[in-house]
């Protein structure tokens, strides 16, 4: 087979037809692109490109493992490169699809004993939804610290006796300030996998915190966005 | 028919370029280190620094401006980033990932009819990685006599924040065993000395194929294994191998085999936690710690490098001082200290480089003296003591001959003796430096007399 073809098969495989992007505040938009050309373990992200443009960046998957669409939910930073672009991005336009890579997921057979803390800033609520929508067995906890109320993502989706929403800008959230307040005074059980996702400073605090609460460094895990 | 092949980065890339050598050379090319006498012209690139960029850039310049006199063809190939590929297409005559490497033949043959133009694709994509077993058949052209690396994986599925390697290697692919083993039987046959396991993540080595092929450790096992019954004498090295996947097992297996060299090469780049969150490291320094302390259990004479970085985003006086407790804990034989600089293609270039030049240099001069005050305590404790050395070139001021040991540390012998080049001898260390040992040949008769 000719390099010039074997190219052509690659290009088929990698780029997506974008289905829809659906808003969910000013900023923050969820892109569905068809689901089901590869596997992935929810937690793993992908690298997103578009046609044209020669950067990629990182994003979550935001759908689940056998959901019908693949999705990312995406920030756009007002003065990032990327994100405005994808932001500006309609319905049938290609994007270049890589992945999926990375090992931050669930060990499926720590299920059945073991509870799950999710916490997450911004967007990095992305890979907790995955592993919800994938694992209805779990037994978690999703701690979101955003700005406002309406930042709480898709939050009708999830069981709200096990969805704790910081807020530092209103008071619309169960708690009014950042997500380490509620952090500090809770006390969680021994056997609980800890999974800390967005920006970093976020994640160095909420580490701090749960290790001086005793837990094992081995059962915290971290994906940082930036 | 002549070729000239220039080759930048990593040891991925030297070997790469001995199968290069080899697929030319199969075509009836002559390899010349003249590149004025050469038809062919290549590159194997490293997309994933700077320096080695700039200098595609300044040759192929060069090599363009040849093209109004003489009839040659350029190609590149290595680790080359999406953005830079599409630039390159416009100034080299070919360009192929190096899974496509058994097709550079038809490829240089067609030239004329299939040119860069025609090879472009509408967006360069990230390698797949499912070619790149075409380039494991190709049998490579050594570049030593007694020195060979022998690639076992391909690809990294780690992304480390600072790094582009998983963008321009694409994903982990592992080298079928069997393979692997006959390159090193046939290695060991031919009297090679020292063999060098690669990969970007060795001890990941098997993972990709769900349980179809063997793990680092059993393929350690099977090497470790061959080697005692060949009753030869070599070193199998590996690198690098990646905290989050290494094992005890592997440990074991090294402790176990006279052949696997006791040598451990484990990467920590940093000594603070934080630092290695934002690094994407995805192991702790627990985890690194209890690594060590199983190396030191089971194999006390290894020696242990390291990679380090200072000067990440992040790392803050306090978190440097971290990577120096470390380095004071582990008492690295050998560390590549590197300053931070951000990476093209890699996550962390997007994000702010908060440690200013001169603080960086200042944390390497810093590191490296702690570092010095280590290897040479443990170099001074070696004075006395013999090892075996594997002669591999000579000292330029003096001319005596220089070798490794099987820890990889550097001995200068005490005579010009190019004759043992590539060979393993006895050395008596009589003294010592910070990062080296001087040593007396000691002579057969010696040995039996003493
Ligand atoms: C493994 C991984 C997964 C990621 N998953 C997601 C995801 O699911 N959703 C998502 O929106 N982003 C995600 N990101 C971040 C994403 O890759 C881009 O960095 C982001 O979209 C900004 O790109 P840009 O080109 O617009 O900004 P750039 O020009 O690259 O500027 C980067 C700067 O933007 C800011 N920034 C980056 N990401 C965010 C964010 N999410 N919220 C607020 N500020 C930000 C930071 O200050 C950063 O230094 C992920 C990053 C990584 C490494
Ligand atoms: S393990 Fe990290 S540093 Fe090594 S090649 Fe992979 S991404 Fe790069």
């Amino acid at each position: 087979m000719s390099t010039e073809v074997m190219q052509a098969i690659r290009i088929d495989e990698t780029f997506y037809k974008v289905k829809e992007i659906r808003r969910l505040t000013d900023e923050t938009f969820s892109l569905k692109l068809p689901g089901g050309r590869f596997k992935f373990k929810a937690g793993q992200h992908i690298s997103l490109g578009i046609q044209g443009d020669y950067q990629s960046r990182e994003y979550s998957i935001y759908s689940g493992e056998n959901d019908e669409n693949l999705e990312v939910l995406v920030k756009e930073v007002k003065e990032g490169y990327f994100s405005p672009k994808l932001s500006h991005l309609k319905k049938g336009d290609l994007v270049e699809v890589n992945g999926p890579f990375g090992k931050f997921k669930i060990e499926e057979k720590h299920i059945p004993d073991n509870k799950f803390v999710f916490i997450a800033s911004g967007t990095g609520i992305a890979p907790f939804r995955s592993m919800v929508r994938t694992y209805p067995e779990l037994d978690y906890q999703l701690i979101h610290g955003v700005r406002y109320g309406h930042e709480a993502y898709d939050k009708e989706e999830y069981d709200p006796e096990r969805h704790i929403l910081c807020t530092t800008g209103d008071k619309e959230g169960q708690v009014h300030g950042r997500l380490t307040k509620y952090l500090k005074r809770t006390s969680f059980e021994k056997n609980t996998h800890f999974y800390l996702c967005g920006n970093s400073n976020m994640i160095f605090d909420a580490l701090e915190i749960l290790k001086n609460k005793g837990f094992d460094r081995d059962h915290i895990h971290c994906e940082v966005y930036f | 028919m002549k070729y000239h092949l220039i080759t930048l980065g990593c040891q991925m890339n030297l070997s790469d370029s001995e199968r290069v050598s080899a697929v030319l050379e199969q075509m009836g090319y002559e390899r010349t280190e003249k590149e004025e006498d050469a038809t062919l012209l290549g590159m194997l690139a490293c997309s994933v620094r700077q320096k080695p960029i700039d200098k595609v850039y300044n040759k192929i310049a060069q090599w363009n401006k040849w093209k109004n006199k003489r009839n040659v063809i350029t190609f590149i190939s290595g680790c080359v980033l999406p953005a830079d590929k599409e630039k390159f297409l416009k100034l080299f005559d070919l360009i192929f990932p190096m899974s496509e490497l058994s097709q550079l033949p038809d490829m240089i043959r067609n030239y004329g009819v299939v040119n860069a133009a025609s090879l472009q694709t509408p967006k360069p994509v990230m390698p797949k990685n499912e070619h790149i077993v075409d380039l494991w058949h190709i049998k490579p052209k050594y570049e030593s006599t007694y020195e060979a690396f022998v690639p076992i994986q391909n690809g990294c599925d780690k992304f480390c924040a600072f790094c582009a390697v998983p963008y321009t290697r694409g994903r982990e692919v592992s080298r079928p065993s069997e393979e692997i083993i006959k390159e090193i039987q046939h290695l060991v046959q031919q009297g090679y000395k020292s063999i060098t396991l690669l990969g970007q993540n060795v001890n990941s080595y098997g993972l990709d194929k769900n349980g179809e092929e063997i793990t680092f450790a059993e393929l350690l096992k099977q090497i470790g294994q061959y080697g005692k019954l060949s009753g030869e004498e070599f070193w199998v090295y590996f690198t690098s191998p990646h905290p989050q996947d290494m094992t005890r097992d592997v440990i074991e297996v090294i402790a176990e085999y006279k052949c696997l060299a006791k040598q451990i090469h484990l990467p920590m780049q940093s000594g603070d936690e934080k630092v290695l969150i934002k690094m994407n490291r995805r192991h702790s320094m627990e985890k690194y710690r209890r690594i060590v302390s199983d190396i030191r259990e089971l194999i006390p004479e290894a020696t242990l490098f390291t990679d380090i970085i200072v000067g990440f985003t992040a790392e803050g006086e306090e978190e440097f001082q971290n990577t120096v407790a470390a380095m004071n804990e582990f008492k690295f034989n050998m560390a590549y200290i590197a300053m931070y600089s951000p990476r093209p293609g890699a996550a962390s270039y997007r994000w702010q480089d908060e440690v200013s030049q001169d603080v960086k240099k200042d944390r390497y001069h810093r590191l490296s003296e702690t570092m010095r005050t280590h290897t040479s305590e443990y170099n001074r404790q070696l004075v006395g003591k013999t090892f075996r050395l594997l002669v591999n070139g000579s000292d330029r001021k003096t001319g005596f001959s220089t070798g490794l040991t099987e820890g990889k540390l550097n001995v200068r012998l005490d005579r010009k003796a190019p004759e043992l080049k590539g060979q393993i001898v006895d050395v008596k260390i009589t003294s010592a430096a910070d990062f080296s040992l001087s040593g007396e040949l000691v002579l057969q008769e010696e040995k039996i007399e003493s």
